[in-house]
């Protein structure tokens, strides 16, 4: 019978934080893209590490306020962000409970306390919240100053003969490899600060007294739901609606066109207007009349000019004048009848 | 018989019968429960997802490429314009066409994932040597995807990348000069070049990816899965489930995971064109898809330099690499599999991973010192 | 020898019934326990672990335990286990044998003749050979066909010499080349040379005492670059990868040719002065009329290698 497993604080820590985080990734990430689809969080250049963050949530859900305050850093834009960590809270709830009952009951052998997840998860938040801006300033600085000793050690003079691609190479392997062993020396301090705090609530509880395969049993079904087609059928509709807004949301041609291919730009026609075209028709016939009346004189005068000579173009003229006064009335008509 | 005294059974459903007329004929209850009911030793784990994700970015790269086909056109004087009336005109054409690219960036992400889990699990030693053998030129047929792909859009970057990429292989000593004319199909690229890329990425590669992919499927059930590397034979035994659902489950999970990621990349990340290839690259710095990234600095190192030294970068130490990995399961006989008590192994991998990645980055810095 | 179905199980003092069935252990693909059953006194089927069996024979299966030890094993519970029907266990069958006697399938006469077998495999074999083997030079060679075209050796007017006003500078002359590929639309591509006057000294340099002869691939003479005429053309192709390089004036070098792409160096005569070129630069058959008329061989070489390769 495989006894109870001895687990050092630091594997303890590992193991519940590294498992809650990945089982509440999913969620929070479905919250993420819908706030991020929605226009609330603009990133820029900062998608790493603010991914990073969420998917640390349990540890970092103040801390990653906390970290702008204390150092500045900019994460990124957007009302989305403080909500999507607000969101993350009964979430990472859910899931560090889901994954502590498991190690307590797998590799502890003890009766997980009740509402583990709640416990450890204000426990998780508030160390998190002292140590990770500390981890931050710790690790942003020692890779300052890794940097700036290997630039400085490459510009001495016996290595300024260093090709420009060894050179780089080097340069980041150099500090590359001092900020890595910063980083994970302080990641093991934080974990086994976390184990610590797991450690806190062992301390109380009852051993679990059921054989190996019962205990397997009973953390496996922790994840099966009670109500099935409750879960089922609100899993399949979230999901349905989501890809539904997607489809909304996705433009139909590509929101970074090339040069070669920009859409012609939109002309748009000028609504109509009832007015204008009234103004205008009644100006037109003005205009027609003013012309008939001067036509009509010209025509009179001439008639008194040549009265011998001009009968046949009198007529030709009355004719043609006649014609000039069909026109204005069928235009007089248009305004009225066109909306 | 008197009918009254037996017990009232139900009668088959029509979707029952159905199945029942089957079953008959092809033997489908033994088939699924073949299929299905294969045990994981030690449980499912979210490490062996990779495989199945691997094969769901291989279907997704087919169903996304096919309808690509059905607007691109591989010629030279129209494959630019094709691709941009694919992005520009074709509802969803850019979100499609980004999707295809991404998803050959997710396909590389995952064969390192695999192979890294396979190694590290020791899944490679007896009885499993073929496996991984038939994997090499799996991971092979990934590279040559991404080779192959990347010029279709016979803009500068695809152009050049190739160009060089090809310059490149041309290097190797006697066989050079006929695989470098093979490819471009001539002395110099053009026509003759996009219409063999074409039909390699299109018709041989997945030919040859879908046969071997079968096999390595075949002789990975024939051999059984490997199962954890530690563990005492009663917790293994207690944790033990099924193929179906519980690792199909967490394979499908890895699966939208996947698929979500590469949504939200074309999304987010569209694919833009640069201008047409032209035979001069002008201001243009060609460089090849970023998974080719740490062997484009490597030759740039000094010791790499001139033309036997670029066939001894590009050519001979990846050729000597790969054949390494391909003696792996014949020279590594030692049946332990747990990583931790393999130290060689585990420090040559922590060493592969951090070269590859320490390279990488460094080309994407070098850009900045390129005049 | 396995334990067979059937067999008769002996304790130490007295029978208890028959292998009823077989367990196998998925893990190590051996039998771990043997089910008995059938016995007299009709008590349940018990599972008997193969570390308390004693002998295996057709027949009987010895058990080292007595009937009273017999009697304390746990009873077998059927919910526990499923048939190999129903799982995939790799290996199962040629791993288990467990059944008594063989299943055997007549075997046909005529496939009894050794020589009559051997006959047909061999001649199915060089008939599969036969039918892909008359392909493969065909192919061969329809794969093959734009791998080695013949080069064209026409003479291009690039431009007047006029144009070169001074001794032992580079002058960049642009000219178009009409390109067919194969099927393609015939196009014209931009081209240029780089021309200079070159003086006796750096004339020396070039040819080295030499007329430059230029040969096709076959060995057959196309034209000869008399050592004594002044005028140089350099393809406008660097030969470290082929970029366009320019002539410029360097800080410490002088006036020089000088690639972009890579920063390699070369003199007035061509020759590398600094950075990654492998060769000087390739001159090209020039032809020069009474009139000052420029006229050349456009050729390409391979870019990269120390030996000057022709390529277009």
């Amino acid at each position: 019978m495989t006894g109870r497993e001895t687990m050092s604080s630091f594997k303890l820590g590992l193991s519940i934080l590294w498992a809650a985080c990945w089982t509440a990734l999913p969620i929070k990430m479905a919250f993420a893209m819908l706030f991020m689809a929605m226009g609330t969080i603009h990133l820029e250049t900062k998608l790493g590490i603010t991914f990073l963050m969420l998917l640390m949530s349990p540890v970092s859900v103040f801390a990653f306020f906390l970290i702008t305050l204390v150092t500045g850093f900019h994460f990124g834009e957007g009302a989305g962000l403080p909500l999507l960590f607000l969101v993350s809270i009964p979430i990472d709830m859910w899931s560090l409970g889901l994954v502590a009952r498991t190690v307590f009951l797998e590799r502890l052998r003890l009766e997980p306390p009740d509402s583990l997840g709640v416990g450890l998860w204000v426990r998780f938040a508030l160390a998190g919240a002292l140590y990770l801006p500390l981890l931050w300033v710790i690790e942003s600085g020692a890779t300052d100053l890794a940097r700036s000793i290997t630039k400085s050690i490459l510009d001495l003079d016996m290595l300024k003969a260093l090709p420009v691609a060894e050179r780089i190479g080097l340069e980041f392997t150099a500090w590359g490899s001092v900020s890595l062993l910063v980083l994970l020396a302080l990641t093991y301090i934080g974990l086994t600060i976390l184990g610590k705090l797991v450690e806190g609530k062992t301390a109380g509880a009852q051993p679990a007294s059921d054989t190996y395969q019962a205990l397997i049993w009973r953390w496996d079904m922790f994840r099966v739901p009670t109500d099935q087609s409750l879960m089922l059928t609100a899993f399949t509709g979230a999901g349905a609606v989501m890809s539904v807004l997607f489809w909304m949301v996705l433009p139909v041609s590509t929101p970074h066109p090339h040069e070669c291919c920009k859409p012609a730009a939109v002309t748009v026609a000028p609504p109509f207007d009832p007015q204008k075209s009234l103004t205008k028709g009644e100006k037109a016939f003005k205009d027609a009349e003013v012309k008939i009346a001067a036509l009509e004189q010209k025509t009179a005068e001439e008639e008194k000019e040549k009265p011998k000579g001009g009968k046949d173009k009198a007529g030709v003229k009355d004719g043609a004048a006649k014609g000039d006064s069909k026109t204005p009335p069928p235009a007089a008509v248009k305004p009225a009848g066109s909306k | 018989m008197d009918t009254t005294t037996q017990p009232t059974t139900t009668q088959p459903s029509a979707i029952e019968k159905v199945f029942a007329f089957v079953d008959e004929r092809v033997g489908l209850k033994t088939l699924q429960a073949k299929m299905l009911n294969e045990p994981v030793p030690g449980g499912s784990r979210w490490a062996y997802v990779f495989g199945s994700v691997l094969l769901f970015i291989f279907i997704m790269q087919a169903v996304t490429g096919i309808l690509l086909m059905f607007y691109y056109v591989p010629t030279a004087d129209h494959a630019y314009a094709s691709t941009q009336y694919i992005i520009h005109t074709v509802d969803y054409g850019w979100f499609l066409l980004s999707y295809h690219f991404w998803g050959s960036t997710a396909m590389v992400v995952c064969v390192f994932a695999h192979m890294s889990q396979v190694f590290l699990w020791g899944a490679y030693k007896k009885p499993r040597e073929l496996i991984w053998l038939v994997g090499l030129a799996l991971f092979g047929i990934v590279m040559g995807f991404g080779f192959t792909g990347y010029l279709l859009p016979w803009d500068q970057r695809a152009y050049w990348a190739t160009t060089v990429g090809v310059e490149i292989m041309d290097k190797t000593p006697l066989l050079g000069d006929f695989m470098a004319r093979f490819l471009k199909g001539g002395a110099t690229p053009g026509q003759m070049t996009l219409s063999r890329f074409f039909v390699i990425h299109v018709m041989v590669l997945p030919a040859a990816l879908m046969g071997l992919a079968g096999l390595h499927l075949f002789l990975f059930r024939k051999a059984g899965p490997a199962g954890p590397f530690r563990g005492s034979v009663e917790e293994i035994k207690a944790k033990t489930d099924y193929f179906f659902p519980r690792q199909i489950w967490k394979d499908i999970v890895g699966m939208v995971a996947v698929f979500l990621c590469i949504c939200s990349l074309a999304f987010w990340e569209p694919i833009v064109l640069l201008e047409e290839a032209t035979p001069d690259p002008g201001d243009y710095h060609p460089e090849p898809e970023w998974y080719f990234l740490f062997l484009f600095q490597l030759l740039r190192l000094k010791v790499f330099a001139g033309e036997f030294g670029q066939f001894l970068g590009a050519i001979a130490l990846p050729g000597a690499f790969m054949a390494l990995l391909a003696a792996l399961p014949f020279i590594d006989r030692d049946p332990e599999r747990n990583i931790f008590k393999r130290p060689i192994a585990l420090i040559s991998w922590i060493v592969v991973m951090a070269s590859i990645l320490i390279f990488t980055v460094a080309a994407i810095i070098n850009r900045e010192f390129l005049e | 020898m396995q334990p067979k179905l059937k067999s008769k199980v002996r304790c130490t003092d007295g029978e208890v019934g028959e292998v009823s069935r077989v367990i196998m252990d998925p893990l190590s693909h051996d039998i771990s326990h043997i089910v008995v059953g059938g016995g007299s006194g009709a008590g349940p089927e018990r599972q008997v672990p193969m570390g308390q069996v004693q002998g295996v024979t057709e027949d009987v299966v010895s058990l080292r335990l007595s009937l009273a030890e017999y009697a304390t094993l746990p009873a077998f519970n059927r919910d526990e286990y499923v048939t190999t029907h129903e799982v995939e266990i790799a290996h199962l069958e040629e791993r288990i044998h467990v059944t008594p006697g063989e299943v055997l399938v007549p075997f046909p006469e005529l496939e009894r003749s050794v020589k009559r077998r051997t006959f047909f495999a061999n001649f199915t074999h060089a008939i599969g050979f036969l039918i892909g083997f008359p392909l493969a030079f065909p192919v061969l060679r329809y794969l093959m066909k734009p791998m080695y075209s013949p080069f064209d050796n026409e003479w291009l007017k690039i431009g007047n010499s006029g144009k070169i006003k001074q001794d032992d500078v580079g002058v960049q002359f642009k000219y178009k080349r009409k390109v067919k590929e194969a099927y393609m639309p015939e196009q014209e591509i931009d081209k240029n040379v780089w021309v200079l006057k070159a003086t006796p000294k750096v004339l020396e340099t070039i040819y080295q005492g030499k007329d430059m002869e230029f040969r096709d691939s076959f060995g057959k003479h196309i034209w000869t670059n008399k050592k004594d005429v002044p005028y140089i053309a350099f393809s406008g192709k660097c030969p470290h990868l082929g970029c366009g390089f320019k002539w410029r004036t360097h800080k410490t070098l002088g006036q020089v040719f000088l690639c972009p792409c890579h920063l390699s160096i070369y003199d007035a005569a061509g020759k590398v002065l600094d950075g990654p070129a492998p060769r000087p630069l390739d001159p090209l058959p020039i032809k020069v009329t009474a009139t000052g008329d420029i006229t050349i061989i456009d050729m390409e070489f391979k870019a990269g290698t120390k030996a000057q390769v022709r390529i277009v």
